[in-house]
């Protein structure tokens, strides 16, 4: 078990490595640097600004350079914002998005579960149905249009929430709601499909035929194992929604992590775009690897490094 | 035992085994597809999505980039003010067109600079020798709060503030953008971009995903490891995250390199799918006769091994669809979609959202478009998952 884990931990700093010399190749390749505009620059602002950043270095040097950052969890500064480093972006952005982004996963499970059990249970009935409905429209429909359509109706025509920022409590409704809509229809989905696949089981109807209460044997034999395949689908959607979304953040202009990129994609600022990336990359794989851990808690016959 | 306790029972023709016609594998999944209504839906709805991109373009007399400034930002329903027989209407941005009475555009009034009262918010329009007088001040100015109208037209002496009636716009079903482009046209050729970006990456995918997959699977061992660990590695970060890095490495948008974009990452959960068919597939007898006979590797695989694993290839396939029409509108909105003039669903709503306030019809269209593809596709999927998964047949 714990070789299993030094093992697990061992692969994700490889895959941090690769992936961060991935995003740096691939920024350093852009033809032009950061620093060329429409316009031609002067080649003596050019040398000045390449000095300042360290441009001039050979590619090697920068490049361990950027490491070397990395372990002391420095990711350089933003090239087009002035005086602010990646890491000032960061964490500035990430509150926002984290709030947002748990409220959401918070409505996500708390709703979207015990809808997809509920409409198990009923298979084929009105509820099922509706259920089932909103669920398709919901992964249907993308989220920018959702959260555009919120705004219209609810901050525009009805006044009732603003339709930017989240200074007010109010503000937060809009872009939960369009960031959750997504993920819960997949959530209801998904827990449907399964908690129906593990109705059909021999070991439920053995439950049933002992005499166990229904409610029991929904409760402690079915739901457990129906939530294995929603563990594995909510892990990496937590660490993509609390990092924030794109979309949403630009829509509602929330300053957030996911609007710094989207900013920092539309401005060309190399640096910002490989730390977000870096970053996002480091939060995804600890989210992954605590949904395995999460794993031999709900399912205590899964043991990982065992089956050697 | 005694011999007359057994009666010896008449053979008749009629209890022989009812023979059904045998049906090969696709036949069946077609006869299974067919009964699924919400999936005939879904493929009806696609065909009618990819006429209408591929050749409805040419029944609407516009092209996606013809710009006509003077009717710019009309909506798709235009009301009508009828003064002494003839029909106004005043769109959003205060610009005042003479209609027909059944809607259609005849041309808009000239509005001279020296003629717009900014202060008093009233505009005179020129109308031959005549003026067509709009004030609009209504419950905006502190003086004259109160009103249930909030415009009224006058012309010739006679002030109207109602609209007679409201009218579809003739000349353009769906109305035009901020450039005076026909929305119609535009969706349609939006239409067309998407599902081209969607098909070619899924076919990309497609090709790149079996083969790597197959590959893998079938050799196993050692290349099979280092294959899967690079899949591995590829999978352990979002994908749109390298879509996006690979569109800022092109530096910006173009059809072609969203699909290289596209069809360069989302391969390996295609490549995953396929080696787990190709693992159970290679130990069965059939594989095993192959090799005995001496048929080479890649024989095996393309003509033995794949088409076995075509139903779950194709089911995933039709789920990639509607996901690749998903992230292209999604680059697009983030602004690293097709270049202008060119227009996808996605740059057409993010155009609209600016003006979305005032403008809703902008954005309704082209999300429409969107929300019935990705709908239909979806249909059409578990329709086929229905129809191909071998788990749910009967005996």
């Amino acid at each position: 078990m714990k070789s299993f884990y030094i093992k697990r931990i061992v692969s994700m700093l490889i895959t941090i490595i690769l992936i961060t010399t991935l995003t740096f190749s691939m920024m350093h390749s852009i033809p032009g640097g950061p620093f060329t505009r429409e316009r031609p620059v002067p080649d003596e602002i050019m040398r000045a600004l390449n000095a300042k950043y360290n441009l001039d270095d050979p590619l090697i040097i920068q490049y361990l350079n950027y490491m070397k950052g990395l372990v002391t969890f420095d990711l350089g500064p933003s090239y087009s914002k002035i005086g602010t480093t990646v890491n000032d972006l960061i964490v500035s952005g990430f509150p926002a998005s984290a709030k947002i982004g748990l409220m959401a996963t918070a409505i996500i499970v708390i709703i979207g579960i015990p809808l997809g059990v509920i409409s198990a249970l009923r298979q084929n009935k009105p509820i099922d149905y509706f259920v089932m409905f909103l669920a398709t429209l919901g992964i249907t429909v993308p989220s920018f249009v959702v959260a555009t359509v919120i705004i219209y109706f609810f901050a525009g025509k009805l006044g009732w929430i603003p339709s930017f920022g989240i200074e007010n409590k109010l503000g937060y409704i809009g872009p939960v709601i369009a960031l959750a809509g997504y993920s819960l229809s997949f959530v209801t989905r998904l827990t449907r499909s399964s908690m129906l696949e593990v109705l059909r089981q021999d070991y439920i109807r053995t439950a049933r035929a002992n005499g166990i209460k229904e409610f029991s044997v929904i409760m402690k034999h079915a739901i457990r194992n129906a939530l294995i395949p929603v563990v594995t689908y909510v892990g990496p959607m937590i660490a993509a929604i609390l990092t924030g979304s794109f979309v949403i953040e630009k829509i509602f202009v929330i300053p957030g992590i996911g609007r710094h990129f989207v900013e920092s994609v539309s401005n060309r600022d190399y640096t910002t775009i490989m730390g977000i990336t870096v970053f996002y990359a480091v939060f995804y794989l600890i989210m992954v690897f605590v949904v395995d851990l999460a794993y031999t808690w709900i399912d205590p016959r899964i043991k990982f490094g065992e089956d050697k | 035992m005694d011999k007359n306790k057994f009666i010896f029972i008449e053979q008749t023709g009629e209890e022989s085994e009812t023979v059904r016609p045998s049906l090969t594998y696709w036949q069946d999944a077609w006869r299974r597809l067919k009964k699924n209504k919400l999936s005939m839906i879904g493929i009806f709805t696609v065909i009618l999505i990819v006429l209408f991109g591929t050749i409805g373009p040419s029944f609407t007399g516009y092209s996606y980039s013809d710009q006509v400034n003077k009717y710019k930002n009309l909506a798709p329903r235009l009301e009508l003010y009828e003064i002494n027989g003839e029909y106004f209407h005043v769109s959003k941005d205060y610009n005042v067109f003479r209609v027909t009475s059944d809607g259609t555009l005849i041309d808009r009034l000239e509005l001279n600079p020296l003629n717009r009262d900014m202060l008093k918010k009233v505009y005179k329009y020129t109308y031959g020798d005549d003026f067509v007088i709009l004030d609009f001040s209504y419950n905006l100015l502190p003086t004259k709060m109160g009103y249930d109208y909030n415009q009224t037209l006058e012309y010739k002496g006679e002030v109207v503030t109602q609209p007679a009636m409201t009218k579809w716009n003739k000349m353009y079903p769906f109305g035009t953008d901020g450039l005076g482009r026909d929305l119609l046209t535009r969706v349609m050729y939006g239409a067309r971009i998407s599902l081209l970006v969607a098909f070619i990456a899924t076919m990309a995918n497609l090709f790149i995903g079996v083969i790597y997959g197959s590959i893998s699977g079938f050799e196993g061992g050692k290349l099979d490891n280092i294959m899967m660990r690079i899949v591995d590695i590829i999978n352990s970060v979002p994908l749109t995250l390298y879509v996006i890095l690979l569109m800022v490495w092109f530096r910006g948008g173009g059809l072609m390199n969203i699909i290289i974009a596209l069809s360069s990452v989302y391969w390996v959960s295609m490549a995953r799918l396929v080696r787990g068919q190709m693992l159970s597939l290679k130990e069965q007898e059939f594989v095993l006769a192959a090799r005995v006979m001496g048929v080479s590797k890649s024989k095996i695989i393309f003509k033995h091994l794949i088409p076995n694993a075509m139903g779950p290839i194709i089911v995933s396939m039709a789920m990639m669809i509607p996901s690749a029409v998903f992230t292209e509108s999604f680059l697009s909105f983030i602004g690293l979609g097709v270049s202008a003039p060119q227009a996808s669903w996605g740059t057409l709503a993010n155009n609209a959202l600016p003006g979305l306030t005032t403008y809703p019809y902008q954005l309704f269209f082209p999300a429409l478009s969107i929300a019935f593809t990705m709908l239909a596709f979806n249909f059409i999927g578990d329709g086929l998952r229905d129809a191909l998964d071998p788990r749910l047949r009967k005996g």
